[in-house]
């Protein structure tokens, strides 16, 4: 089943009267469960292109289509409820809210979706297990490591169960032992869940990892290739 | 909510110093507003107690055409029935009959228009109580040349004895300000001042046919206790009023105006004298509670005749002060509006830095699904919630002044209280009780807080998510 639909997208920035074509005319579906890279050199257009696909911009031409719903169609609290429900997001910095505790960080997106306390409770522990965190659960990030933090940020991205999860360059800031804990980590929870993974990365061990590899430069696609990984 | 209100109360402390900084200019603003307002509002009463409730009564019972014409031919007839109406009245304290007419004074020397003050001399020592104004020392020149020999003042107090040469006093207490003496440094000097200073005045009798004169108008009239008076006016319906009258004593009253022209008389004297049988100018009413005055005043309209009779308050009669304690109210909220206009952009300033900061999580909470109005909500919360403890606690830190001075009012010593009790008013500076005027500043500065937060929360609104994420 096709989660995202992006059709012959388009992004112009108007960059001091010097436009920029962040991303020309891509065209690409994301089935359900896919664990895929985009991968590209800096500038390429693969944030921009998260970003579109993740709503949180808008493309200057061209549709984006999350699970039947066209995104350009959705304004404001619309949208923001949209992303809510449907999309989780690492980002790179792991931007965890600092007045939280790892469970609180976990379980925020689930609250805003007005679950209460306990109906949120398995789910977060559940979750904070999986990513190794389950002794961690009360410690504000500040407290936490940066892979710690970003296992933490995955959790949060996956505990409202969206249809996908968007990861911006997740494990720039990492060290080697946590990129592969992460990334151990998501390619299991990807399995269990089923739930689309997209990052956009030019780490290696990344690309390694992804089932589907697209690559970006100058924001066109260029290739579009499936791996065949065994277990 | 309650989610949003702990994440909001944790926000607060993040940057535990600003917040802190904050937080103390809230409480600092309210509660020198708090205490200044109190110690104004409180001058005021004090004010209105002395002049009003000493003098004028919050309240007048007058015929319906005395205020417009006051003239003896518009007065009214004073009866039993009329002080017993008043004096059952709820909230009604006290109800003095007074007579206030104009008259040419003269004696051997001089003479000069005066007011008459016809008054019942028992009731009257509950309100104006001219007795206590009763003058009972006086430095001639030629006492304060004997006190000089007699006494072994230092260079200073005889200095001062010269520059108060034909002061009258009341009291030696207040004659021991005049000499920069406190009351035990001048007890020594009392018998002194009891030979040579004391005059023999006395206040008046019931039905006395004597009369009290101002201190400034008996020293133009050059007239002393024993002497005769003459009085010549205008009595009730054109009646020729002539007499003469003895004098009984002097009295200093504050006001340097009324100390320039009045005498009082007995009130069956002064009937007498204006051929005013049974007949007065006005009832001087005092209140339990000055703040039921309006409706006091509305429920003796409704009670007694109006066309026989009117009720005017303090307000009405004497304009003049009202407008001195609207003049200086005013101005004493335009200090508490600046020090909040100070206070306001200071909190202008912490929500626009506390929004630079943290515009990139802004940015992410919006992205994960957090919408503009909640967020906004969070802000708001925030700084509500520095607003409220800056405002209780500036409040609780001010309440025990405002009681204490209030119970125990600030005491004026040298000048200040010489200032004070020349004009005829006790020398304290009492602060307000609790009123509205305290729950009033805790909500202008929580109003001000939510007012300081409309920019910030509008720049909030227009929040791009992808310009937010970049900061």
């Amino acid at each position: 089943m096709k989660v995202i639909e992006i059709h012959n997208v388009n992004k112009i920035y108007n960059e001091s009267e010097v436009k920029v074509h962040a991303v020309n005319g891509v065209t690409l579906d994301f089935e359900e469960g896919e664990f895929a890279a985009i991968v590209g050199p800096s500038g390429s257009g693969k944030t921009t292109l998260l970003n579109l696909i993740g709503g949180l911009d808008n493309p200057t031409s061209g549709d984006v289509m999350i699970g039947g719903s066209l995104m350009s169609s959705l304004k404001g609290s619309d949208l923001t409820d949209f992303r809510m429900h449907n999309i989780g997001f690492v980002f790179q910095a792991y931007n965890l809210i600092p007045v939280l505790t790892a469970r609180e960080n976990t379980e925020f997106v689930m609250r805003l979706q007005g679950k209460t306390a306990k109906e949120c409770s398995n789910r977060v522990e559940e979750l904070l297990k999986a990513v190794g965190l389950e002794e961690r659960m009360e410690a504000r990030p500040s407290k936490l490591s940066g892979g710690q933090q970003q296992r933490v940020a995955v959790a949060r991205a996956l505990a409202s169960k969206p249809k996908f999860v968007l990861a911006d360059e997740p494990t720039a800031n990492l060290d080697s032992k946590s990129t592969e804990t992460l990334l151990d980590i998501m390619e299991k929870l990807n399995k269990e869940e089923n739930i689309t993974f997209i990052f956009s990365t030019h780490d290696a061990r990344v690309v390694k990892k992804a089932r589907r590899v697209i690559t970006i430069e100058d924001g066109k696609v260029i290739s579009d290739e499936y791996k065949n990984i065994e277990d | 909510m309650n989610r949003i209100i702990k994440m909001a109360w944790r926000n607060i402390w993040r940057n535990r110093r600003r917040s802190l900084i904050t937080i103390a200019s809230i409480f600092f603003a309210v509660f020198f507003a708090v205490v200044m307002r109190s110690m104004q509002l409180g001058s005021y009463g004090h004010m209105i107690k002395q002049t009003i409730e000493k003098y004028s009564g919050y309240l007048q019972v007058q015929n319906p055409e005395y205020f417009d014409e006051p003239s003896l031919d518009n007065s009214l007839e004073y009866s039993d029935e009329l002080i017993q109406t008043l004096i059952l009245t709820e909230g009604v304290k006290i109800a003095v009959p007074r007579i206030e007419s104009f008259a040419l004074a003269s004696t051997g020397h001089q003479s000069k228009g005066v007011l008459v003050s016809g008054i019942d001399v028992e009731k009257e020592k509950m309100l104006s109580n001219p007795e206590h104004m009763l003058v009972n020392y006086k430095l001639t020149p030629a006492i304060v040349e004997t006190i000089l020999i007699e006494s072994n003042f230092e260079t200073k107090q005889q200095e001062f004895l010269k520059l108060f040469e034909n002061s009258v006093y009341h009291d030696l207490d207040r004659l021991g300000l005049d000499l920069a003496l406190k009351p035990e440094q001048l007890e020594p000097y009392h018998a002194l001042f009891n030979k040579y200073a004391k005059i023999q005045g006395a206040y008046l009798k019931p039905n006395d046919d004597g009369v009290l004169v101002s201190s400034r108008l008996a020293k133009f009239l050059r007239t002393e206790v024993g002497d005769t008076i003459t009085l010549i006016g205008s009595g009730y319906h054109g009646n020729t009023a002539a007499d003469i009258f003895p004098v009984r004593g002097i009295i200093k009253i504050p006001s340097p105006d009324l100390d320039n022209k009045i005498i009082y008389m007995s009130l069956p004297k002064a009937q007498e004298f204006l051929s005013m049988q049974n007949r007065i100018t006005a009832v001087a009413i005092n209140l339990d509670n000055s703040k039921e005055m309006i409706q006091i005043q509305e429920q003796l309209l409704s009670t007694i005749d109006p066309t026989e009779y009117t009720v005017k308050n303090w307000e009405e009669l004497n304009p003049v002060l009202k407008q001195q304690i609207e003049g200086d109210d005013a101005s004493g909220k335009m200090f508490v509006g600046i020090l909040y206009f100070i206070v306001f952009f200071g909190i202008i300033g912490t929500v626009m830095m506390m929004i630079a900061e943290r515009k990139r999580e802004f940015g992410v909470l919006v992205a994960i699904g957090m919408r503009k109005r909640k967020l906004a909500t969070i802000v708001l919360i925030e700084m509500f919630l520095m607003g409220f403890v800056g405002t209780i606690t500036g409040m609780l830190a001010a309440m025990p002044l405002v009681i204490g001075f209030n119970i125990n009012p600030i005491k004026m010593t040298g000048e200040t209280a010489k200032m004070y009790e020349d004009m005829g008013f006790e020398a304290v500076m009492p602060t307000a009780p609790i009123d509205h005027y305290f729950t009033w500043q805790g909500i202008i500065i929580l109003l001000m807080v939510i007012l300081a937060c409309y920019i910030p929360l509008k720049k909030i609104r227009k929040m791009k998510v992808m310009d937010a994420l970049k900061a």
